[in-house]
């Protein structure tokens, strides 16, 4: 409220001062907006739009070495979006990612939190703060830590690694889980602790007059209140999931597991090394929708179960 | 919180906008491909200054000694990643945007994309360039000049012809005699095999690896006649080699860890690999990854698949392309030609950068390519290098998509040592990929 009030008397000046019409408060209003919007349409709109242009152009030329020549392709570019084998593979890949990877994911979040709201405040702090200490670890870098532990010529526990195979085939995706899950955590386990900090006092303590013990608080009270967060917390996933770039391109470096097709993240990444910018832009888009739907969809059905 | 949530969507879109971002400046390319140019020199006492960048380490040194020397023309230039790591895709972003700058390094195998996107200039028409590059090894002018008569799109920078690098002392020991062939070679690796040990490595992730023996024994897996395309990756040729090292990888006779990293040079250091098939530039890399076996190593000619042949391959080398922007490509061409040419610059990118020069004088003139190598047991073993380049079969040619011909083969190959699918079927597949990948870029392709 004050710094509204500074910034409207600075600047509507002189007499005008006390008389704030309507006009100038919208003024005000672009003012303070006015950055954000232009960053985010340079930086955010105009780059969608230019690249939903890009996907619906396709290159021309004649001969071997003919020089390309951009012509307006329709939907051509969707046409082998859909029809790429390894598009759909990489979408289903990290749709396995997401089953093996968020249930545990979130779940462990959930008992932390649910364990800091609960434990002793002397420590509350010391703890929110470790298990939340991953995520300030860049994801490259925990992943390159985390393959070091894995490789078994590398490894200080060489006999797990070289007897359990974890950056193989059958294993790597559950390598990459756990790096991910390492990373990611702490971060919800944060967002649902808030939640529960925004639980009213009176409802535990009614609880607890009426007998309930803190398993019971935690089961009938607690988690139900914080659905909606955890709701939140998965619809990030599944956004985060799809997106999966960094940790299974750097863990190429160690498994031959990895191909450089692996999540669709990659595919565009390739694609756009090739270079076919036409090609790469409409697998984001098609990505970027079906990121919308499933998030859309996801939200649809937890939020009938939830709060239907 | 938001600020953490804001940064993971923008992240989001990250592989949106960046594509986009950096080819937002670009209009449609409509271009059409000219003959070669005239290329007049600038007018005499005009200032030219150049702009250069590769990723060869102490180039800058090359680079001071020609500004020196050339008060007129002065080069700028800037150290940048290797091409695969990210140069590549900065080149093709200001070749779209029209800023590619004048110089610029570029493996041979990149090239014909580079050229694809009108990249390129021909510098075949400059002055003093077709005198200029007799000096060259000549395989490497006819990848330069994509078989074209005139047509000069670079200068060849350095090469990577084959050899087999073994340890001599291990051989010598168990009686085991240097294979001449790769029949021998097979021998060779049971009776390695029979020590508890692995002869050498098949790395899955070194596309161009393979291709390098497959080149070796003939194969062609690219041409192009009357504006079409054929790719053959599964020709007789290649066919015979894949099924080779299908058989050496089926009976354990081969490790298939990542080329030349510390998992392979571990290996080598601690003699559970005994030989290593490799460039020119692998000695370097050898001498600095397994310095435990310093003395007991030797060179030997690459082995071949009928006595008495004298063929090798190619591995890496790479070349300086002219961009099609610049505006005094006669004088790029110039200082392309005297870098990779003359023999003071050769001897300061060798002794700084490691490389084998791509000149005939060069290889057999630099002092140190003639010197005793010591990690090599005191052997000259540049020689073997010089009489490998000129065996190096003339008629391969690049395709135009190598970038991913070389990810999708790596794939399989990947899948390949872990006993899904056999090399030919990686070979097969990334083919099939391929032609996919040539058909949307607009190319015709026979099949």
């Amino acid at each position: 409220m004050a710094t509204m009030q500074a910034v409207r008397t600075g600047s509507a000046a002189g007499a005008r001062r006390r008389r704030v019409s309507k006009r100038h408060q919208r003024r005000a209003i672009l003012v303070f907006l006015g950055p954000f919007l232009t960053l985010f349409a340079v930086f955010y709109l105009v780059p969608i739009v230019y690249s939903v242009y890009q996907s619906l152009l396709k290159v021309e030329r004649v001969g071997a070495f003919g020089a390309p020549r951009e012509i307006f392709g329709g939907l051509a570019q969707y046409q082998q979006v859909f029809a790429s084998e390894d598009f759909w593979a990489s979408i289903s890949r990290v749709l396995l990612f997401f089953c093996v990877s968020i249930p545990v994911q979130l779940g462990l979040a959930l008992v932390f939190a649910l364990l800091l709201d609960s434990a002793v405040p002397k420590w509350r702090r010391f703890f929110r703060l470790t298990f939340f200490a991953p995520y300030a670890v860049p994801g490259v870098i925990a992943a390159l830590t985390w393959g070091f532990l894995y490789v078994p010529s590398l490894s200080p526990f060489p006999a797990v690694a070289e007897n359990a195979n974890l950056l193989g085939s059958g294993l790597v995706m559950f390598s990459i889980a756990n790096v991910v899950n390492w990373v990611y955590t702490g971060y919800n386990m944060l967002i649902i602790y808030s939640a529960l900090q925004a639980i009213p006092g009176e409802l535990t303590e009614a609880a607890r007059v009426d007998g309930a013990g803190q398993f019971r608080i935690a089961w009938s009270i607690k988690i139900p209140l914080v659905v909606p967060a955890l709701i939140l917390t998965g619809v990030f996933s599944i956004i985060g999931t799809l997106q999966l770039f960094n940790e299974p391109t750097v863990f190429r470096l160690f498994s031959n597991a990895v191909a450089s097709n692996y999540t669709p993240n990659m595919i565009v990444y390739a694609t756009s090394n090739i270079p076919n910018y036409h090609l790469a832009a409409a697998y984001s888009v098609v990505l970027a929708l079906a990121t919308c739907v499933l998030s859309f969809l996801f939200l649809k059905i937890t939020q009938r179960r939830a709060f239907g | 919180m938001a600020l953490y949530r804001i940064g993971r969507k923008l992240l989001a879109t990250g592989a949106i906008t960046s594509i986009a971002l950096l080819t937002a400046c670009s209009g449609g390319d409509t271009q059409e491909t000219t003959a070669p140019a005239a290329c007049a020199p600038a007018a005499s006492g005009e200032k030219v200054t150049l702009t250069f960048s590769s990723w060869v380490p102490g180039m800058q040194k090359t680079v001071d000694l020609w500004n020196k020397q050339n008060p007129d023309i002065q080069v700028q230039y800037k150290e940048v990643v290797a091409g695969q790591r990210g140069t590549y895709q900065t080149y093709a972003n200001q070749i779209k945007a029209g800023n590619a700058g004048d110089l610029g390094m570029v493996e041979f195998d990149s090239m014909p994309s580079f050229r694809l996107q009108d990249g390129l200039a021909n510098i075949g028409a400059c002055p003093g360039v077709q005198e200029g590059v007799k000096a060259f090894v000549p395989w490497t002018v006819s990848q330069v000049g994509f078989g074209e008569a005139g047509a000069l799109y670079g200068v060849p920078q350095d090469i990577g012809p084959l050899a087999l690098y073994y340890r001599k002392d291990l051989f010598e020991q168990n009686g085991i005699a240097v294979p001449k062939t790769w029949d021998e070679f097979y021998t060779a690796a049971k009776q390695v095999k029979a020590k508890g040990a692995t002869i050498t490595n098949f790395p899955p992730d070194a596309s161009s690896y393979l291709a390098a023996l497959a080149w070796q024994n003939g194969a062609k897996w690219f041409d192009n006649k009357n504006g079409t395309w054929t790719v053959s990756m599964t020709d007789d040729k290649t066919e015979q080699v894949a099924e080779y090292w299908q058989r050496m990888i089926d009976e354990k006779l081969v490790d298939s860890v990542p080329a030349l990293t510390d998992t392979q040079f571990k290996a080598l250091d601690t003699s559970r690999e005994w030989s290593v098939v490799g460039a020119a530039w692998t000695a370097k890399l050898l001498e600095n990854g397994s310095p435990a076996t310093s003395g007991k190593w030797a060179v030997a000619p690459l082995p071949q698949w009928q006595a008495g042949q004298q063929a090798s391959g190619n591995w890496g080398g790479s070349t300086t392309v002219v961009f099609k922007n610049s505006k005094h490509p006669a004088e790029a061409a110039k200082f392309a030609l005297w870098a990779f040419g003359n023999l003071d610059a050769l001897a300061l990118n060798n002794a700084n950068g490691g490389q084998f020069p791509a000149t005939t004088a060069g290889e057999s003139e630099l002092p140190a390519l003639n010197e005793p190598y010591p990690y090599f047991g005191g052997q000259v073993i540049w020689k073997t290098f010089q009489e490998a380049a000129p065996q190096v079969n003339q008629s391969w040619q690049w395709g135009p998509t190598m970038t991913q011909t070389f990810a999708d083969l790596s794939d399989g190959l990947s899948a390949a040592v872990n006993g899904k699918g056999t090399v030919l079927d990686a070979l097969t597949e990334a083919q099939k990929k391929t032609i996919t990948t040539m058909k949307s870029q607009a190319l015709q392709v026979a099949e």
